[in-house]
């Protein structure tokens, strides 16, 4: 690995669950210094393997959490040039099956969790910027955030927040060399996904597991689903000096899925 | 510029267009990471061009030049799996101030030629893969005024580049780059042509969060990131690389 990170220090959220491990992982192949932070050391996946990045006890939602685990960088590493805010939850429910707990838990997570993420990591980013260079703040939105999958309101809804809110924080941050993007998954295989196919309020429609994976396989014009992986490489990108010039921007990767208009079945 | 090493070895690349400015940067770039290039453009052979570069003279807008194109790699190096279309022409007018002829200029080149090109690369790859990007602008998503014809053909190259992503996969990748402000030649000249050409640049920086404009090294290296394997699950995108200029309003009152 050619090392695009050296000497570059990461916050990874939700870095123990299935994207945010494949993005620690890359990381540290690329000379990183790898904080993942997330609710449990196993997250949602059981026991990492391989090289795993320190484990940071972080609920994104607390912002007393949320300043200690910037406390622990700053003490292990005294800076932070790349932030990736990849601790997300889905709520598979229409408006109307969704209780008011459930939606104000989805936007603590995936709404409020970046907020206090990005806002108590701007001193050590300065830090990071103060020789020249640029820091990186790497928000997961998600193609949702434009076009809407049935079921899943609030999560759309969050989603379309973290858009704006990219946005807005590259605009607002940009001047003192912190690029801020937003990566779009679409359909990503993990364990979050297979969550989705199972879920009954997903749209199942009383069709098998394996038959609605084929047909929602089927509608990519790429004819797959990505994997952690093809997320983890754009990251990098985003992360490294190579994409020094790109901030404010939303970065679909979908396999194409988006690219088309909705699918008629005549 | 900045090389991923070899990551493109043995990959046979076209970029139009590859004489000066962003597409030169694009052609000194894929030659880094080990591609096999060749450009082409309406002049003669820069003289400075990279010495390995084969060029074509060559209109892309005119469709036995796009077949002339491709031969060339084919004999050259090899089938061609990497296709840049990068040739492109601008144009200062409003429609009304438009002729047939820029009209046929624009078009044939931004438009056609970016259609003859894929039309002849397809074939093969549809067949054995590769992956086509396409040099569209941040002007194809939001218009810039008196320009009129050009952000039209810009929209068009954004909406090819979907229709070539979902007619030809999977084994064909076919993305879009949407460069902002670019400080080539020609963005210089615009600069000096301004009433107050200090002022005029300095308000063009003011409105980058980035604080400055893009460097055609700056699309060279999203370009080689969507040729490489890094990029095997992108597809169907037009991905905008401005320094944050359209992620902010146009309103900013404070620069008036």
């Amino acid at each position: 690995m050619s090392g695009k990170l050296g000497g570059k220090v990461a916050l990874v959220t939700g870095g123990r669950g299935g994207i945010g491990r494949a993005i620690c992982e890359r990381f540290i192949a690329e000379g990183a210094t790898v904080f993942a932070a997330d609710l449990s050391d196993t997250g949602s996946m059981g026991a990492a393997s391989g090289a795993a990045a320190a484990f940071v006890q972080l609920d994104v939602t607390s912002e007393d959490q949320v300043k200690a685990a910037m406390g622990t960088v700053e003490a292990a590493a005294g800076k932070l040039d790349v932030l990736v805010n990849a601790a997300g939850i889905e709520i598979e429910k229409t408006i109307e099956h969704t209780t008011l707990e459930e939606w104000n838990r989805c936007f603590a997570v995936n709404v409020t969790g970046m907020f206090l993420t990005s806002k108590h990591a701007l001193p050590l980013m300065r830090k990071a910027v103060s020789g020249g260079g640029t820091a990186s703040i790497i928000n997961f939105g998600s193609y949702d955030g434009f076009i809407a999958d049935p079921g899943l309101a609030a999560y759309c809804a969050s989603k379309g927040a973290v858009h704006a809110l990219t946005r807005a924080m590259a605009c607002d941050h940009g001047p003192e060399g912190i690029r801020v993007n937003a990566i779009c998954p679409g359909y990503i295989d993990t364990p979050m996904l297979q969550c989705f196919f199972a879920g009954a309020g997903s749209g199942g429609g009383g069709r098998t597991i394996e038959a609605l994976r084929d047909a929602v396989r089927n509608v990519h014009p790429i004819r797959n689903y990505g994997t952690p992986t093809d997320v983890a490489n754009l990251v990098n990108w985003l992360a490294s000096d190579e994409a020094r010039y790109a901030s404010g921007q939303l970065w679909v990767l979908d396999g194409g899925l988006s690219a088309q208009v909705q699918q008629m079945r005549l | 510029m900045t090389s991923q090493g070899n990551g493109l070895k043995s990959k046979i690349a076209v970029v139009t267009g590859g004489g000066r400015g962003i597409g030169r940067a694009v052609v000194d770039r894929l030659l880094a990471d080990g591609a096999s290039v060749l450009t082409c453009g309406r002049g003669n052979r820069p003289a400075d061009l990279a010495a390995e570069v084969f060029w074509v003279q060559a209109d892309v807008g005119i469709a036995a030049d796009a077949r002339t194109i491709v031969a060339s790699a084919r004999e050259a190096f090899g089938e061609p799996t990497i296709l840049v279309n990068n040739a492109g022409v601008q144009l200062t007018k409003t429609v009304v101030e438009t002729t047939d002829t820029d009209w046929d200029l624009v078009v044939g080149t931004n438009c056609k030629g970016m259609f003859n090109m894929c039309r002849e690369v397809l074939p093969f790859m549809t067949e054995h893969g590769g992956s086509i990007v396409n040099i569209g602008s941040i002007s194809g998503n939001v218009s810039d005024p008196k320009m009129a014809i050009y952000n039209a053909s810009k929209a068009f190259v954004h909406g090819l580049t979907r229709s070539v992503a979902i007619d030809h996969g999977p084994k064909v990748r076919c993305n879009a780059i949407c460069p902002g402000w670019i400080m080539t030649e020609m963005a210089a000249d615009g600069f000096d042509l301004a009433r107050d050409p200090a002022r005029a640049r300095a308000d063009a920086f003011a409105r980058h969060p980035a604080g400055r404009l893009g460097a055609p090294d700056d699309i060279a290296n999203a370009v080689a990131w969507l040729v490489s394997d890094q990029a095997a699950f992108a597809n169907g995108q037009c991905f905008v690389i401005d320094g944050g200029l359209t992620a902010a309003s146009p309103l900013q009152p404070e620069l008036f």
